[in-house]
């Protein structure tokens, strides 16, 4: 039953459109993973979007995140609340930079089932590709199988000459370093490089094994996502030599999402002070959000009395 | 805590890429998808049945008394490896129907070998190519005089010495060859990915003529009074004058033509994959019946005890004739089935996908025996 919805949902139209693309394109399939491929971005755009921006925020709260975990390191659970706090008050959700790419595994996957059909790589699979032709589309029955030629590529196998894993590992290192921020912390610095080389070597290792076709996708995919984050990010990010590019168009709205958080938490400890509880009011904090980011500010965790506070009217609005 | 920020990331990361690579590998892991099994039919010679086994083995069997008539012939191969699929030997995926002589036994390995084995014990003789290996075989053996041919994803037509495998000639089609040929005389017959048909002659591989469909032709033609027929994956069958391949006249179906036709008394039937048997008459190509059988007909039909026997995709077997009109159910074998039928003495043999051999009775349907030929 899941089989035969997948197969109707995504698998046969992917194949379909896989096919027709190919004809229109001189009956080459490399030409054809790389319309799907924009394709996919396109219809994922408002994800990526959400991502980009997401992780650009992130990245601006990430000094102020180290503070609360030092601040409540033992109380895990007071630690994580605040962490929410944090997120919600800067309309960051942690779990969306993860989006774009649980919604694309389904089209890796369906492509890969394509790939091995429209390419006769096994002769069972390809017998079974007769299921999946439209009966409406008659081009599709006499353009199958696909050349799999493409470039140097054969796209039914791995590239054989390791080409294609360097290109995919290069230009998934290149994108996790461009949103990958640049710390004084040595411990953030440490973590952020382990990351920056595990997503890259890992899909350098999957390309070594599945179809070049597949791989053609993530290469093609990621060169959408490095010219994406550069014109939305506004810059090459954290490979540049600067700390952190100036924010571009809707990024403002988070950066002063993330002003209006701290602002809030500056004007909690004021009104905590009166009370004597200027919990976190020692603590420095360097603003990476400015080039060279030496300038301290000062953070306060702890939003609870936001509400009933009477400086309210007089925050920025939303833009 | 910084080491628990990093293994918690590591660990997310390594779980969405666990989910990646499960669903990439499971494909090819599982028997059914992404893994060549092979699809061997049977060849019957007196009292003798020899098929390809799904584990790699040629096997001969003594069809009454059921026995092996000697051990099965095992073929390796290095296995290509996959993503969670292990390295090592592996099976070699047979789908060509061995061709049998009183000498040798020919069958065809998807590793892209060629074997001849001593029919009487087992022995083999030769191995083409001797060294290395060509592109994936697909289509099965023919033997015809002194020579035997086969076709392979090289697109390439092998001419070889029948008795020490020597290369005789080669013809280079323009795409892979997935079919097994058809010999009638001096003139050789073979559909390439290509879309064409090409007719060649024995003697030196040489192009007598040529005809080209709209789509790839995997079926084996069917050479009956002066007249090829064969389908192409343009949905159409085509009837060409062997002479010069003229186009006589042409069907067209919903879905691809995948197995050989067969002539039965002026008619031909053609299963399509999909899900029905044409019958034609043989001179003109006008349509006499069509039979549902809500299954695709990926196995080429056989005649049995005056019947015409179909298999179909989801197991069902049935006997079909025109005169009367009947579709008559035999028996439901509940596994799928591609191999080409095979019959004799009224027994329609049958090589099912979960690698069992069954002998059924072509009038009652009745399963005389079944066989599993799965090793141990």
């Amino acid at each position: 039953m899941v089989g035969e919805i997948w197969d109707l949902i995504i698998l046969s139209p992917m194949i379909n459109v896989l096919i027709v693309v190919s004809g229109a394109l001189f009956n080459n399939f490399g030409l054809s993973i790389i319309i799907l491929t924009i394709i996919v971005r396109g219809v994922t755009l408002p994800l990526t979007l959400r991502q980009l921006r997401s992780t650009k925020a992130m990245q601006e709260m990430q000094p102020k995140m180290a503070e609360l975990q030092k601040k409540f390191g033992k109380d895990k659970q007071k630690l994580a609340q605040e962490q929410m706090r944090m997120y919600k008050e800067s309309g960051v959700n942690p779990a969306g930079c993860l989006l774009p790419m649980l919604v694309q595994m389904p089209i890796w996957i369906a492509l890969f089932q394509s790939i091995i059909r429209v390419l006769a790589v096994v002769p069972e699979d390809f017998l079974k590709l007769s299921g999946h032709l439209y009966t409406a589309w008659p081009q599709v029955f006499s353009l199958v199988p696909l050349n799999s030629h493409f470039l140097w590529l054969d796209l039914a196998i791995p590239d054989r000459y390791l080409l294609l894993p360097i290109l995919v590992g290069g230009t998934m290192w290149l994108q996790q370093k461009m949103v990958t921020p640049k710390t004084g912390d040595p411990r953030q610095q440490a973590q952020s490089t382990m990351m920056l080389w595990i997503m890259p070597l890992m899909f350098a290792f999957l390309t070594m094994q599945f179809p070049s076709g597949l791989a053609l996708y993530w290469v093609v995919s990621n060169v959408i996502s490095i010219g994406m984050q550069y014109f939305i990010t506004g810059g090459w990010g954290g490979l540049s030599s600067q700390a952190a590019a100036k924010p571009a168009g809707r990024d403002k709205r988070y950066l002063t999402r993330i002003t209006m958080a701290e602002e809030k938490a500056a004007d909690y400890a004021d009104t905590e002070s009166d009370i004597g509880a200027d919990v976190g009011a020692d603590i420095a904090v360097p603003d990476t959000t400015q080039a060279g980011g030496a300038a301290p500010t000062r953070y306060q965790p702890g939003l609870r009395a936001m509400k009933r506070h009477p400086k309210k009217s007089k925050r920025p609005k939303r833009r | 805590m910084l080491k628990k920020g990093i293994i918690g990331k590591v660990l997310l990361l390594a779980v969405l890429l666990m989910v990646l690579a499960t669903g990439l590998a499971l494909p090819t892991c599982r028997p059914a998808e992404g893994i060549p099994r092979g699809w061997s039919g049977v060849t019957v010679i007196d009292d003798a049945l020899f098929l390809g086994s799904m584990d790699g083995e040629l096997v001969a069997i003594d069809k009454t008394t059921r026995q092996r008539l000697w051990p099965d012939v095992l073929f390796k191969q290095k296995k290509s490896g996959g993503f969670g699929c292990g390295q090592g030997d592996q099976a070699v995926a047979i789908y060509g129907t061995p061709a049998v002589t009183p000498e040798l036994v020919y069958i065809t390995g998807y590793n892209g070998k060629m074997y001849a084995v001593n029919t009487e014990t087992g022995a083999l003789r030769w191995v083409y190519p001797r060294e290395d290996e060509v592109d994936p075989i697909v289509g099965g053996p023919v033997v015809a005089g002194d020579k035997v041919y086969f076709g392979g994803s090289d697109g390439k037509l092998y001419a070889l010495d029948a008795a020490t495998g020597d290369e005789l000639w080669v013809f280079e089609s323009g795409d892979k060859i997935w079919g097994t040929p058809a010999v009638n005389g001096e003139t050789l017959y073979i559909g390439s990915f290509d879309k064409k048909l090409y007719a060649l002659n024995v003697a030196d591989g040489s192009s007598k003529w040529q005809f080209e469909t709209e789509g790839a032709v995997v079926s084996t033609p069917l050479v009956c009074d002066d007249t090829v027929y064969v389908g192409s994956f343009d949905r159409y069958l085509y009837a060409l004058n062997e002479a010069d391949g003229s186009l006589r006249w042409k069907y067209q179906a919903d879905n691809w033509f995948w197995a050989r036709p067969l002539a039965d008394n002026g008619i031909i039937y053609a299963g399509s994959v999909d899900g029905t048997v044409h019958a034609l008459t043989a001179d003109k190509g006008e349509k006499v019946a069509v039979f549902d059988l809500e299954s695709p007909v990926n196995s080429s039909p056989v005649l049995a005890g005056g019947n015409v026997i179909v298999a179909v995709d989801a197991g069902q077997v049935y006997s079909l004739s025109v005169n009367p009109r009947q579709k008559k159910p035999l028996v439901n074998l509940e596994e799928e089935i591609y191999a080409p039928l095979a019959a004799s003495d009224g027994v329609v043999y049958i090589h099912s996908a979960d690698d069992v051999l069954y002998a059924i009775d072509a009038q009652s349907g009745a399963i005389l025996w079944s066989l599993e030929l799965e090793s141990e």
